[in-house]
């Protein structure tokens, strides 16, 4: 070999370089966490994520619109007949009863944060676990006269189905993800006493560990359902008309 | 030290990869966000579950538009008003549960197990809970039910089944077994829901030991709601009022 200092040095270089990187990747993976793919995949999915929610978002304001246009023409009629007002009144209570209008007034807000990870067992477990206790809150919640109820923003109807997909939930056939926050309008005294019963639902939620918080609010806003219902197999009973 | 074109070719290298790794460094630390497999998975499902109600939304659309064709051809004097809202009011109130529907579905007959050693020591597993009744409304929902009742009572959104001692009350009535379930959809969906191993209502059957027997029919008649509901605290929101 010609040169031994000159290769000397560059070995010097070269580790130190290594250890340079070694060191960044380090401080990289400490601060990001574990586990890391390359990012060009999730930075594809944000953005196919984003198109997505902006398309959902304009079907959403599309079908406020077609809606709007439709009370419009029925409001319209009904300030000058008096059979059409109050058909147009009745639709509205049904349409009310069904949950196909928005909703405001007193009630509860409800939030239920997963437990924490218990780091020295490595017990994981989530909401997803114990649909149970969600179905059940929302039946204590009825029983305690609640006049309407969503969770995450999905309006709870009859048609209502709460279903374990994976490692979330899904309402409605939208997915819904931890935290959970059941929204109820009633009477707040009420709806917080039937929750905050011994050994009830809240009791049974951080029995488990889980992280609650009971809310009452003045003025609660319950979105309207946004599927369309359409019977295949059910007729209606022609009833003796009266 | 003689400089050879080895050397060059080294240091020229280095500098260039110093100078790379530097504009990586750069460009990429500000929009680094924490991927994991774990996250990537969850936005996979996140778009998957929009797109799905995108389409629901688009469905909910074309039937709006449909209607407002209508209107506009009432307007135009073809079609009476009065006709029209009223089909629309009792399409409404069927949806709310005010009507009475009848159509092909099952009956779940549920009984407690009054054998005296059915069930180890837990004296109480073998009784019909109102969770068990909450699991099993809730399994049909997903099977496509359209209308349910218990015991010939409506189940709709605001109904509470609730567990009273010895009965379960719904719609603030009391109950108490055997409970009949009737549900209106394609029966032999509604069936599997109960039925097929992994489901709740295996899992009552076959590990609590309660009683429950399906069957299919051709007409099952459900109940319209026979209560009184009024909203008292919640108001509607309209825009433009």
């Amino acid at each position: 070999m010609k040169s031994k200092k000159g290769t000397i040095a560059i070995t010097i270089v070269s580790i130190l370089l290594g250890i340079i990187l070694s060191l960044q990747f380090k401080t990289v993976s400490a601060t990001v966490g574990e586990g890391i793919l390359p990012t060009q995949r999730a930075q594809q999915l944000a953005i196919e994520l984003k198109k997505a929610q902006e398309e959902r978002d304009a079907a959403l304001k599309a079908l406020n619109e077609v809606e709007d246009k439709i009370a419009q023409y029925e409001r319209g009629e009904a300030d000058n007949n008096v059979i059409i007002e109050n058909l147009y009144k009745d639709l509205e209570k049904y349409r009310i009863l069904s949950g196909y209008v928005d909703l405001e007034g007193p009630g509860i807000i409800l939030e239920i944060q997963d437990p924490p990870v218990d780091v020295q067992y490595g017990i994981e477990y989530s909401i997803v676990d114990d649909l149970d206790l969600i179905l059940q809150t929302i039946s204590v919640l009825n029983a305690a006269q609640a006049e309407a109820i969503s969770i995450n923003d999905q309006r709870y109807t009859a048609y209502t189905e709460i279903v374990r997909a994976g490692d979330h939930i899904e309402i409605n056939g939208v997915s819904i993800n931890s935290p959970i926050v059941i929204k109820a309008i009633g009477d707040p005294e009420t709806l917080e006493s039937a929750l905050s019963i011994k050994r009830g639902i809240i009791w049974t939620l951080r029995y488990y560990d889980y992280t609650v918080n009971l809310i009452k609010d003045d003025n609660i806003r319950i979105p309207k359902y946004r599927k369309l219902i359409e019977f295949v197999y059910s007729q209606p009973v022609d009833e003796d008309i009266n | 030290m003689k400089i050879n074109r080895t050397n060059l070719v080294v240091f020229g290298l280095s500098v260039m990869l110093g100078i790379i790794i530097a504009v990586q460094f750069k460009q990429k630390v500000p929009e680094m966000i924490p991927v994991t497999l774990k996250s990537i998975e969850t936005t996979k499902n996140e778009i998957n579950a929009l797109y799905k109600e995108i389409e629901e939304l688009k469905i909910m659309i074309k039937d709006k538009e449909e209607k407002i064709e209508m209107y506009e051809s009432i307007l135009d004097g073809n079609e009476n008003l009065s006709s029209v809202l009223k089909e629309e009011l009792r399409k409404n109130k069927t949806i709310a549960g005010f009507e009475t529907i009848k159509g092909p579905g099952i009956m779940v007959k549920m009984t407690d197990n009054m054998d005296e050693n059915a069930f180890g020591q837990a004296f109480d597993m073998d009784l019909i809970h109102d969770t068990d009744v909450l699991r099993i409304i809730n399994d049909l929902r997903i099977a496509g039910a359209e209308a349910i009742s218990i015991n010939n009572q409506r189940v709709l959104s605001f109904s509470e089944i609730k567990c009273g001692g010895p009965i379960i009350r719904i719609n603030g009535r009391s109950i108490g077994t055997p409970i009949y379930i009737r549900a209106i959809g394609d029966p032999q969906v509604l069936s599997a829901a109960i039925n097929a191993p992994n489901t709740y209502g295996y899992a009552l059957k076959n590990i609590s030991q309660i009683n429950i027997e399906t069957s299919m029919e051709d007409e099952i008649i459900i109940p319209a709601y026979n209560g009184v509901f009024q909203f008292r605290y919640a108001k509607p929101v309209r825009e433009g009022d």
